[in-house]
């Protein structure tokens, strides 16, 4: 774009109008004086000694030729060029600042965007469970875990308030019934044999831990050693009735103030 | 006369634009920046999140779990009326010295299965895997089992079974290696 050629454009017009201004001062109102000299620049021939057109013409030929400027007059297009010329030569930071906005919006919206997409990946169910992914947390509930049934399951007719104990420590929610349901019969048989009921986790895995929730399936052995024999008289250690018996459940736990409380015990319907 | 102050107005007007448009500028500039930080630090959030080796390392314990248990109900699921195709399925689901003992064995288990007619179904309560060494491609998983024996009279049996199984992978597939049930009464195993 030569922009020499609408400064030069411009300043002609600016010396029409100026030349324009007396006579149009009094004939025309105030408001279509601004588009009539633009309008009259166009039909002006390039001399700037041109008579200007009569004022009577105007109106009818400025309102149409600024409503739909006729294309076949190449006056027209200059003059639209001189109009869009002193817009763009005023600023020239827009279309930087115009620019720099979308590249704004463009930024922002791949940040949202990758965002989005982060966050769906976390999301994925297999990197929602961190078992083993997090080894440390895995060993941690695992070893919590095993402690908690080993103590939970096991009962000394002697020592029948450990179990309440225990029961209190490590229970949580809906596994406080669960247990005192699992526990009764065991406490009762034991209590019977006057046994010493003994459960050794034996293997143990984490199935999924989901934040501050884990589930645990255990393997549990557990053994009843009765001490009846003692009564007669018997020195030397309890009589190892050997009766083992093979448990498996799955544990709910919960972290909680640090430590995993147990929350829910599944016994596969047994 | 009045068209001329018009324009000297509009110029001044334009100059003041000018300067007022400064803190614009200025303002977006820092906007663009601000975006771009965003932008950097939520694609590098981006690419690590989808390059995590940890994610990897979860897809294979799932597909190997998932295996280990499909694996598991197999080859504890046998029909004497159908014995060819399940004792084909028990083949197909492991890999190594399992599956070369179930070759080998498989003439004298199916004329066992046949004269004692049973049908065995299983269904997997709940399984978990211990250990899985991403590279080596293995891993080992406690599967915890409800096996279902209808004899030939009909009685039904149903028993627990506490199993130990391991994996290999071969060809990116999981199969189980070595299958067998955690002991009782004995010393903690592994």
């Amino acid at each position: 774009m030569s922009t020499t050629r609408h400064h030069i454009n411009r300043q002609r017009r600016r010396r029409i109008r100026d030349r324009e201004a007396r006579p149009a001062a009094f004939t025309r109102a105030p408001e279509s004086a601004g588009s009539r000299p633009r309008t009259r620049d166009t039909a002006v021939p390039v001399s700037p000694d041109a008579p200007p057109p009569s004022a009577s013409s105007a109106p009818s030929s400025s309102r149409s030729s600024s409503s739909s400027p006729s294309p076949s007059t190449p006056q027209s297009g200059t003059a639209a060029d001189g109009e869009r010329a002193t817009t763009r030569t005023r600023p020239r930071r827009p279309t930087g600042l115009v620019a720099l906005c979308a590249l704004t919006v463009l930024l922002g919206g791949f940040a949202g965007w990758a965002h989005a997409q982060a966050e769906a990946a976390r999301d994925e169910p297999a990197r929602r469970n961190t078992a083993l992914t997090d080894l440390a947390r895995t060993s941690e509930i695992k070893g919590q875990t095993a402690k908690a049934v080993d103590r939970l399951f096991s009962y000394d007719h002697t020592d029948p308030a450990a179990s309440g104990k225990a029961a209190k420590e490590l229970l949580t929610g809906k596994a406080v019934g669960q247990h005192s349901d699992l526990l009764a019969d065991v406490r009762e048989r034991a209590d019977e044999q006057k046994a010493v009921i003994t459960t050794t986790v034996t293997e143990s895995a984490v199935e999924r831990i989901d934040g501050d929730r884990a589930r645990v399936l255990v393997y549990a052995d557990q053994s009843s050693v009765g001490t009846a024999g003692e009564a007669d008289g018997k020195e030397g250690a309890a009589r190892d009735e050997g009766v083992y018996a093979g448990a498996m459940l799955a544990v709910d736990v919960v972290h909680r103030d640090g430590r995993w409380l147990v929350s829910g015990i599944d016994t596969f319907g047994r | 006369m009045q068209h001329a102050r018009a324009g000297v107005r509009a110029h001044a007007v334009h100059v003041l634009a000018g300067h007022r448009a400064r803190p614009l500028p200025a303002l977006v500039l820092v906007l663009a920046l601000v975006a771009g930080g965003f932008a950097v630090w939520a694609g590098q959030d981006w690419y690590r999140a989808a390059h995590d080796d940890r994610a990897a390392y979860a897809v294979q314990r799932d597909e190997a779990l998932a295996a280990g248990e499909q694996a598991v109900q197999n080859l504890n699921t046998l029909d004497h009326q159908d014995l060819n195709r399940g004792l084909d399925l028990w083949e197909s689901s492991t890999t190594g010295e399992l599956r070369e003992q179930l070759v080998s064995g498989r003439a004298d288990f199916a004329e066992q299965v046949k004269k004692a007619k049973t049908v065995t179904s299983a269904r997997v309560l709940s399984g978990a895997v211990t250990e899985l060494d991403d590279r080596a491609g293995r891993a080992r998983v406690l599967i915890a089992l409800r096996v279902t024996v209808k004899a030939s009279g009909g009685a039904k049996t149903e028993k627990d079974s506490r199993m130990l199984g391991e994996l290999t992978r071969a060809g990116g597939q999981w199969r189980l290696s070595a299958l067998g049930q955690a002991p009782v009464g004995g010393a903690p195993a592994g």
